[in-house]
């Protein structure tokens, strides 16, 4: 369903990513681990156009385009493919929690606002937030933020749903309750690309993980090779590193 | 002593002048809002050749006194026109075109200097995120900052652009020097006749005070609107 071939991005002199090669398939929950500064945030930013790759083809179903030439009318389409969650949820600050939903909805999908808006409540009440349609980011915990963040992503009903370090600037009693809100859209058969240290929910939620180092994809397989019968060298000193004393953790 | 009676009438006669400077003042604005922010998007964006021409023309409006801006420019215009009348045999005498025109064009130079800087300040207090999110959810970047960006860098310029505002109306009153009839020539016409010059500056300061208490007014009422998305934080 997304298919993307040789992603290459350097930032000056500096070379982030080195032929990134990445399949997911309908249904898949994708979970992409790393080192900080292996270039996870700049594959996710790069398939969805928020950073031009210097090479590279992302094919998603019917629609080819090339990430370094594409234009703007292809990268609107693929926009349109796609929903990005932020780490740092980026909600549109001078709209509330219902017209951050119906944003997407209304001005680039077209939807009527009627329409837009039973969508967008469906999606916040999905999220647990039903009681606050209403409210202003600025009213909101980073955990209410984020989920509404996700509510956001899931109305648009994309192809594919981007997450970056969702849970990572949250405060840690938090984190669960956008975990366990992730866990739920993944249960629905939502596609998702997921760049995140929560070692739990890649072994729990998961059904491919992907270790990247330097700008290359290092290891890949399901939670089990990756968590247990890791092949590479990197791979295995990097969960030494994150998972101490659990290396041996059985699924 | 005072004179009651004239600065009475006078304050009348100075208060007659008031629409036409806010006329020039909401003209200016008009013009120098959108010139000023486009600039602004030239100097953000860093744009080759745009980006210097906006940087120099800032510091030239900012380095200068109005007073000299309205005398090159009430000189200069004039030449110019009159070039291109005689260019496109348009046969209009120059020299009987109402100042009110050149106080237009005048204050909207100087206001669109002003608010560059004003918009540049405030469209960098709007994170990049908000774009990007905007972006992620498939709009495009004029509607990004039509729907997001914008309202939000408005909030945060507003107290700026208030200022502005009352330095634009206070600065019409050199209007006098292109013998516009606004508030203080207005007054000091008046005083002419008779040399009530204190009554009449006195008038004109009342005046001038009101104006800029209610335009101070306004924009606080305005604020207060546009900023109900910052409520304190949960
Ligand atoms: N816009 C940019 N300009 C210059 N360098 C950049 C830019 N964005 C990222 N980089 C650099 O690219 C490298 C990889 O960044 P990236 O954010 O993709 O890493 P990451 O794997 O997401 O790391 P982390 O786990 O810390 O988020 C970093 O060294 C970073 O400094
Ligand atoms: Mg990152």
């Amino acid at each position: 369903m997304l298919e993307i071939k040789d992603i290459h991005k350097s930032f000056g002199n500096n070379e982030i990513l080195k032929g990134v090669d990445l399949t997911i398939d309908k249904g898949d929950v994708v979970v992409i681990l790393g080192p900080s500064g292996s270039g996870k945030t700049t594959l996710l930013r790069c398939i969805n156009f928020l950073e031009r790759a210097d090479k590279g083809t992302a094919k998603f179903g019917e629609l080819e385009v090339d990430l370094k030439n594409a234009s703007k009318r292809e990268v609107l389409e693929v926009r349109k493919k796609t929903a990005f969650v932020f780490q740092n949820y980026n909600l549109f600050n001078n709209k509330t929690a219902l017209e951050n939903v119906m944003e997407g909805l209304v001005i680039a999908r077209k939807v009527p606002k009627d329409e837009a808006r039973e969508i967008a409540k469906k999606a916040l009440d999905k999220v647990g937030l039903s009681e606050k349609y209403d409210s202003y980011p600025s009213q909101l915990s980073g955990g209410q933020q984020q989920r509404v963040g996700i509510a956001r992503a899931v109305a648009l009903n994309p192809d594919i749903i981007l997450f970056d370090e969702p849970t990572s600037a949250l405060d840690p009693e938090l984190v669960g309750e956008v975990l366990n809100t992730m866990k739920e859209i993944a249960n629905e058969g939502t596609t998702m690309l997921v760049v995140t240290h929560e070692m739990g929910f890649a072994r729990d939620v998961a059904n491919k993980v992907i270790f990247m180092d330097g700008g290359v994809i290092v290891e890949e397989g399901s939670p089990h090779d990756i968590f247990v019968t890791p092949k590479e060298e990197r791979t295995k000193r990097f969960l030494r590193r994150v998972l101490p004393g659990s290396f041996d953790y059985e699924i | 002593m005072l004179d009651f009676e004239f600065l009475i009438d006078t304050f009348f006669v100075a208060l007659s002048g008031v629409p036409v400077a806010i006329l020039v003042t909401v003209v200016a604005l008009l013009i120098a809002m959108p010139i000023g922010f486009l600039l602004a998007m030239t100097r953000i964006n860093k744009i080759p050749v745009l980006n210097q021409i906006a940087k120099i023309y800032v510091s030239f409006v900012r380095g200068t006194p109005i007073i000299i801006q309205i005398f090159v420019l009430y000189s200069f215009l004039p030449i110019v026109i009159n070039m291109f009348f005689e260019k496109y045999n348009i046969d209009y005498p120059v020299y009987d075109i109402h100042p009110i025109w050149y106080a237009f064009v005048i204050f909207s130079f100087n206001t669109a200097a002003v608010l560059i800087e004003v918009f540049r300040s405030a469209l960098s207090t709007v994170d990049k995120g908000q774009l990007e999110a905007a972006h992620s959810v498939g709009l495009t970047t004029a509607q990004a900052y039509r729907r997001v960006i914008i309202p939000q860098a408005l909030v945060s310029a507003l107290p700026n652009l208030c200022t502005a505002t009352v330095n634009l109306i206070k600065a019409t009153s050199l209007g006098y020097a292109i013998s516009l009839q606004e508030i203080t020539l207005r007054a000091k016409v008046e005083a002419n006749f008779g040399y009530n010059y204190l009554e009449a500056y006195i008038d004109i300061f009342i005046v001038y005070l009101i104006l800029c208490i209610l335009v101070e007014q306004l924009f606080k009422y305005w604020e207060k609107r546009l900023s109900r998305y910052k409520v304190a934080s949960a």
